[in-house]
C-alpha cells in the first residue's frame, strides 16, 4: 500500500453490517482517520444500522441521527454551534448513503456547499436504497437491476462528483474500498482543510449488487480499472488530480461479477462499455 | 400542580457494540497458514524456494544461501544444469512468466563460492557409521544429509575422483570444473571418509553390512547401450559416455573431420557439441522426428546454432567399415502410430516403420553412439530385487534388503541430477529413521505426496498486488566464442538482475506481513500478533467469516476453514 494508514480506534467490532460489507470497511477508514474528536451525522441508511442498535454504538464518538432530507443542514447547525462555542478542534462529518445524498438530501447539501459550510460530507455510495430492499436511486447505474427497476434502470447514473465540483468547494474526491490507503489518505487530507469537503466513496453492496461475501474489494478495483469509477481529487473546483484510472480492462469483467447485470445482452454490455469510454475520456480532458 | 416533566437523556448511548458476538453468524473461519508453494513441491529436492528467494530479495544473501543448502548442497551446480521443474510449476508462469528460480539458485551458489561460505557443521556427533556406494549426485546428496545429522559417513567410489556424471559426463562448457570442485570440496569439509578407486561388487555387501549400520547404493547407469548393426570393436566407433569422459579428462584423440552422433537425446547433444568444439563437422542421426526429439528444445537450439547438423527421423540399417572410413546405410523412418506388437517388442521400445525410397548413405570417420545408458547390476540381483535393469526401491528409497537403500539412476528412468539428489536426500531421511529404530515396515517417509489443497494454486494469488514485470533469462555467449573452447556458455545474473528477478516471486503460501488481511477486515477481527509464528490471529468473537482477508491475501497464506457448531 502506498500510503501508511494511521488509525485511531473509533470504530468497534460487533457492528451489524453484513459479512464483508464494504460500507463498514469505508466507515472504518473514515472515523478511524478522523479520530474521536469528531461528531458524526447519519441519516437513515445502512450506515445508521451499522452505527449501532440503540442504546449501543459502534463508534466511540458522538453520532447524531437525523432525517434523510437534512444531513447537510444538521451538520451545518452542529458546525456553527461548535464555532459559536469557540471550539475550533472538533470535526463534523456526515456519513450518508447515495439515496440520502443524490436524491432526498440533495437540496440541503447543495445549499450548504453554496455557503461553503465547515464540515466533511462522506457519501457512501452503494448505488441504491439498499437498507430498504434495494430500490433505485439516481446513483443507480444505467441498466442495473434493482427491486424497482426489474428490467434494468433506463437512465445513467447521476455524476454527483462533477455536480459538487461545480459548487467550487475546497475539496471533492472520489474513493473506493478496494484502495483503503487511498481512502484514508483522502480523509486525512480533508481533515486538515476548512469549508465543505466532499468525498464520494463507491461502496459495493454485496447483497444489492449480487456479489460473494469476499468480493467487495475486488469489484471495487474493477470499477476503477475499467474506467467506470476513476479515483480523483479536485481542489477549489479546478485543480484535478487523477489517483487511479482506467487500465483499459474491459467493462464486462466488472459487470460479470455482479448479479444485478446478469440480464444484459451483448449489445447492452457494449453500450455500457461505450459509456464508460466516453466518461473516462471526458475526465481525461479535465485533467490536462 | 407541578407538571411531571419528561426527562430526556442528553446521551442515549449506554455502551458499545463490541459486547456483541457477531462471530456466531459465521460458518467458516480464516486461518493463517504457511502453505506449500508449487515450485517447492515440483523440485525433486523440495527446496524451500519461497523462503530463500524472500531472503535474497531482502539482500540477506548468506541466510538465503543457508536456507537453500539445507536441501541442496550444490546450488552452483544445479543452478546451471538442473532441468528446473520448479519453474514449470511456478504460479507466476500463468501470469507473466515463471520466476527465474534456476538462475537465482546459480547466483546464490556462485556468490557462496566466491565468498567462501562453508556448510554448517553437524550440531552433534553420532556414533553410527553409514556407507554410500557411488560418489555421483545421488550418493553425495545422501552423504551430505547423513553427515549434517551427525552420522559417520564413508564414501566408496570406483573411480579416482568424486562427481559421477557431473565430472565424467556433463561437458565443462555447461558445468565448469572449478564450480564442481568447489562445491564437492566444501561438502567434504564436513568431514567424511572417502575411499576412491574402490569399486564395490555385490559380494562385498556382507562385509560392508558388518562394518556399517546402513548402506546407500548409488552407482548410476554407467553402461552405454549398443546397437547390433555397429561392429563391437572398431576404434572409430565409441559411445558418448566414453567419449565425454575422455573429453572431461582432456585425453580425447583426434576425431577427424567428420563425426556422426547416433541418438536424439540430451547426451547426444552434449557429444555433438563437444565434437564441434574439437573442430569436427558433426551430424546427429536421430530416430525421432524434429518435434519429438528427446533432447530439450533449448539444447537442440544451442547445438543447431553451433553448426551441428541434425537429421531427424532416420535409422542406420547397416554399417560397412573399411580403411576409407565408415559407411552408414540409412533410411527414413516414421514412428507415428507405431504400436509395439504384443509379445514381440518389450514395452517402451520404439518400433520404426521404414519408409522405402528414402535410403541414403553417410560416410564418416568417427561414430559416437548416444542411445541411452543402463545400470550395471550383474550380481546385485542376488542380494535384492532387481526389475527391468533397475534396483527396486520403495518410495522412501529402501530396497527389500533391510538396511540397504538405493537411489539415483540405478533406481529410476527419470535421469536428472536433481532427481538423483532428491532421492539421495529422501533415502538419507529414511536411513535416519532406520538407524533410530523408527522405521516403518513398508512405505515410510515420503511415500505419500502432499494433499492437493495444501499447495497454493494460481487462482489463490491476488494478482492485483503484483504488477506485471518481465522475466529475464541467463545470457548466452556468442556462438563463435563458444566454439573456440570449453568455457562456460551461459552468463549468470548480475546482482541487479538477481534482485529484480527475486522481487517477482509471489511467495506463494508464505506470509510477508503485508497486513492486507488486517486492513481489509470490515470487522477489525484480524489482530497483529508478533508473538505468533503466523504473525496474526483472528478474533473468534467478531469474525463473520466473509473471507475478505483470504481473498485479499496476495499469496494464499490465509485459508477459510469450515466450522460446524
Ligand atoms: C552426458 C550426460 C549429460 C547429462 N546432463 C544432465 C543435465 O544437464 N541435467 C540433468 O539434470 N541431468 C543430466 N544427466 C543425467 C544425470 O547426470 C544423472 O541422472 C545423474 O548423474 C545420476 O546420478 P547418480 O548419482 O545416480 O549416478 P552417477 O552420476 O552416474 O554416479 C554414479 C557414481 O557411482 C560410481 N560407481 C559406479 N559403479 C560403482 C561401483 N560398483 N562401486 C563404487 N562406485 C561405483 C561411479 O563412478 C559414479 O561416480 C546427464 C547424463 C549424462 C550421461
Ligand atoms: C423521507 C424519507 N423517505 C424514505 C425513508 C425510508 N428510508 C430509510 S433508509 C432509506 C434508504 C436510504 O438509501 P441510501 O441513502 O442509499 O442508504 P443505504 O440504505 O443504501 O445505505 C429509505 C428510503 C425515510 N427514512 N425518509
Ligand atoms: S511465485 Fe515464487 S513461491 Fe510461487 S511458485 Fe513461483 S517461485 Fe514458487
Ligand atoms: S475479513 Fe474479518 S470478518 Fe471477514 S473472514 Fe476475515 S477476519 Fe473474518
Ligand atoms: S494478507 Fe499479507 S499479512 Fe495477511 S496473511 Fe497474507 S501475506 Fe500475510
Ligand atoms: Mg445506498
Amino acid at each position: 500500500m502506498g500510503y501508511q494508514i494511521k488509525e485511531e480506534k473509533v470504530f468497534n467490532s460487533g457492528h451489524a453490517a453484513c459479512p464483508g460489507c464494504s460500507e463498514a470497511l469505508a466507515i472504518r477508514y473514515v472515523v478511524n482517520t478522523l479520530g474521536p474528536d469528531t461528531i458524526g451525522v447519519v441519516p437513515p441508511s445502512c450506515i445508521a444500522i451499522i452505527s449501532g442498535p440503540q442504546p449501543l454504538s459502534s463508534m466511540r464518538m458522538p453520532v447524531y441521527q437525523t432525517t434523510l432530507e437534512s444531513s447537510a443542514a444538521s451538520a451545518t447547525g452542529i458546525a456553527r454551534a461548535l464555532k459559536a462555542k469557540g471550539n475550533d478542534h472538533t470535526k463534523v462529518v456526515v456519513m450518508a448513503g447515495d439515496g440520502g445524498t443524490y436524491d432526498i438530501g440533495f437540496q440541503s447539501l447543495s445549499s450548504a456547499a453554496e455557503r461553503n459550510e465547515d464540515f466533511i460530507y462522506v457519501c457512501l455510495d452503494n448505488e441504491g436504497y439498499m437498507n430498504t430492499g434495494a430500490q433505485k436511486s439516481s446513483s443507480t447505474p444505467h441498466l442495473a437491476y434493482t427491486a424497482s427497476t426489474p428490467a434494468g434502470k433506463l437512465t445513467p447514473k447521476k455524476n454527483l462528483a462533477e455536480i459538487m465540483v461545480a459548487h467550487r468547494i475546497p475539496y471533492v474526491a472520489t474513493a473506493t474500498t478496494g484502495y483503503p490507503d487511498d481512502l484514508a489518505r483522502k480523509v486525512a487530507k480533508a481533515k486538515e482543510m476548512k469549508g465543505l469537503r466532499f468525498i464520494l466513496v463507491l461502496a459495493p453492496c454485496l447483497d444489492g449488487w449480487g456479489l460473494a461475501d469476499n468480493a467487495g474489494p475486488k469489484v471495487s478495483r474493477l470499477a476503477v480499472e475499467t474506467g467506470v469509477f476513476p479515483l480523483y481529487e479536485v481542489e477549489n473546483g479546478e485543480r484535478y488530480t487523477l489517483n487511479y484510472g482506467s487500465k483499459g480492462t474491459p467493462v464486462v469483467q466488472y459487470l460479470s461479477l455482479q448479479k444485478r447485470y446478469r440480464h444484459l445482452s451483448q449489445a447492452q454490455v457494449e453500450e455500457l462499455q461505450a459509456e464508460a469510454n466516453l466518461n473516462w475520456q471526458r475526465l481525461q480532458g479535465k485533467l490536462s | 400542580m407541578a407538571e411531571a416533566s419528561k426527562v430526556v437523556p442528553s446521551i442515549w448511548t449506554t455502551g458499545w457494540t463490541d459486547i456483541l458476538n457477531t462471530g456466531t453468524w459465521r460458518s467458516a473461519i480464516p486461518v493463517h497458514q504457511k502453505r506449500l508453494a508449487p515450485c517447492h513441491v515440483a523440485c525433486p529436492l523440495n527446496s524451500e524456494i519461497p523462503t530463500w528467494i524472500k531472503l535474497a530479495r531482502e539482500q540477506s544473501y548468506q541466510e538465503a544461501w543457508l536456507a537453500l543448502v539445507a536441501d541442496n548442497p550444490f546450488p552452483a551446480i544445479t543452478g546451471r544444469i538442473c532441468h528446473h521443474p520448479c519453474e514449470g510449476g511456478c504460479n507466476r508462469g500463468e501470469y507473466d512468466g515463471a520466476v527465474a528460480v534456476n538462475a537465482l539458485e546459480q547466483y546464490l551458489g556462485d556468490l557462496a563460492l566466491r565468498e567462501g561460505w562453508s556448510l554448517p557443521q553437524p550440531a552433534s556427533e553420532l556414533e553410527q557409521r553409514v556407507a554410500v556406494i557411488g560418489g555421483g549426485p545421488a550418493g553425495l546428496s545422501c552423504a551430505y544429509q547423513l553427515r549434517r545429522r551427525g552420522y559417520q559417513v564413508t564414501l566408496l567410489e570406483a573411480r579416482s575422483k568424486l562427481g559421477g556424471v557431473l565430472r565424467e559426463g556433463i561437458p565443462q562448457y555447461r558445468l565448469p570444473r572449478e564450480i564442481l570442485e568447489g562445491e564437492i570440496k566444501r561438502l567434504l569439509a564436513l568431514g567424511m571418509e572417502v575411499r576412491t578407486n574402490h569399486p564395490i561388487e555385490a559380494k562385498d555387501l556382507d562385509s560392508l553390512e558388518k562394518e556399517f549400520f546402513a548402506v546407500f547404493l548409488a552407482v548410476g547407469a554407467q553402461r552405454a547401450k549398443t546397437l547390433p548393426q555397429f561392429p563391437a570393436v572398431d576404434a572409430r566407433i565409441t559411445d558418448a559416455l566414453h567419449f565425454l569422459a575422455k573429453v572431461s579428462q582432456g585425453t580425447v584423440p583426434s576425431l577427424g573431420r567428420q563425426v556422426v552422433v547416433i541418438g536424439g537425446g540430451s547426451v547426444a547433444m552434449d557429444a555433438a557439441a563437444s565434437a564441434r568444439r574439437l573442430g569436427s563437422q558433426v551430424k546427429v542421426l536421430a530416430l525421432e522426428d524434429r518435434e519429438s526429439l528427446p533432447a530439450r528444445a533449448d539444447e537442440l537450439a544451442e547445438a543447431l546454432e553451433e553448426g551441428v547438423e541434425v537429421i531427424a527421423g532416420v535409422m542406420v540399417q547397416s554399417v560397412v567399415s573399411s580403411d576409407e572410413g565408415i559407411r552408414l546405410n540409412c533410411i527414413g523412418v516414421s514412428l507415428a502410430g507405431t504400436v509395439p506388437a504384443a509379445g514381440t517388442v518389450p514395452a517402451g521400445v520404439l518400433e520404426p516403420i521404414l519408409l522405402p525410397g528414402t535410403e541414403f548413405i553417410v560416410l564418416t570417420g568417427q561414430v559416437i553412439l548416444a542411445i541411452g545408458q543402463e545400470a550395471e547390476l550383474s550380481g546385485w540381483d542376488s542380494v535384492f530385487t532387481v526389475g527391468q535393469s533397475l534396483v527396486k526401491v520403495e518410495a522412501n528409497g529402501a530396497t527389500d534388503r533391510p538396511g540397504v537403500f538405493a537411489g539415483g539412476d540405478v533406481t529410476t528412468m527419470e535421469r536428472y541430477v536433481s532427481t538423483a539428489m532428491g532421492q539421495g536426500k529422501k533415502a538419507a531421511l529414511s536411513m535416519g529413521e532406520f538407524l533410530r529404530g523408527e522405521f516403518p515396515a513398508t512405505g515410510g517417509s515420503g511415500a505419500e505426496g502432499p494433499d492437493p489443497g495444501a499447495v497454493v494454486s494460481y487462482q489463490e494469488i491476488n494478482t492485483f498486488y503484483f504488477p506485471p514485470t518481465s522475466r529475464e533469462n541467463k545470457g548466452n555467449v556468442a556462438v563463435e566464442q563458444r566454439l573456440r573452447d570449453f568455457r562456460e556458455i551461459k552468463i549468470g545474473f548480475t546482482s541487479q538482475q538477481a534482485l529484480t528477478q527475486a522481487e517477482r516471486c509471489f511467495s506463494c503460501g508464505h506470509c510477508m506481513e503485508c497486513d492486507n488481511c488486517f486492513y481489509f477486515c470490515p470487522d477489525m477481527a484480524v489482530v497483529k500478533d508478533a508473538s505468533l509464528p503466523e504473525h496474526y490471529h483472528i478474533l473468534d468473537q467478531y469474525c463473520k467469516g466473509c473471507g475478505s482477508c483470504v481473498e485479499e491475501c496476495p499469496r494464499g497464506a490465509v485459508v477459510l476453514k469450515e466450522e460446524t457448531r
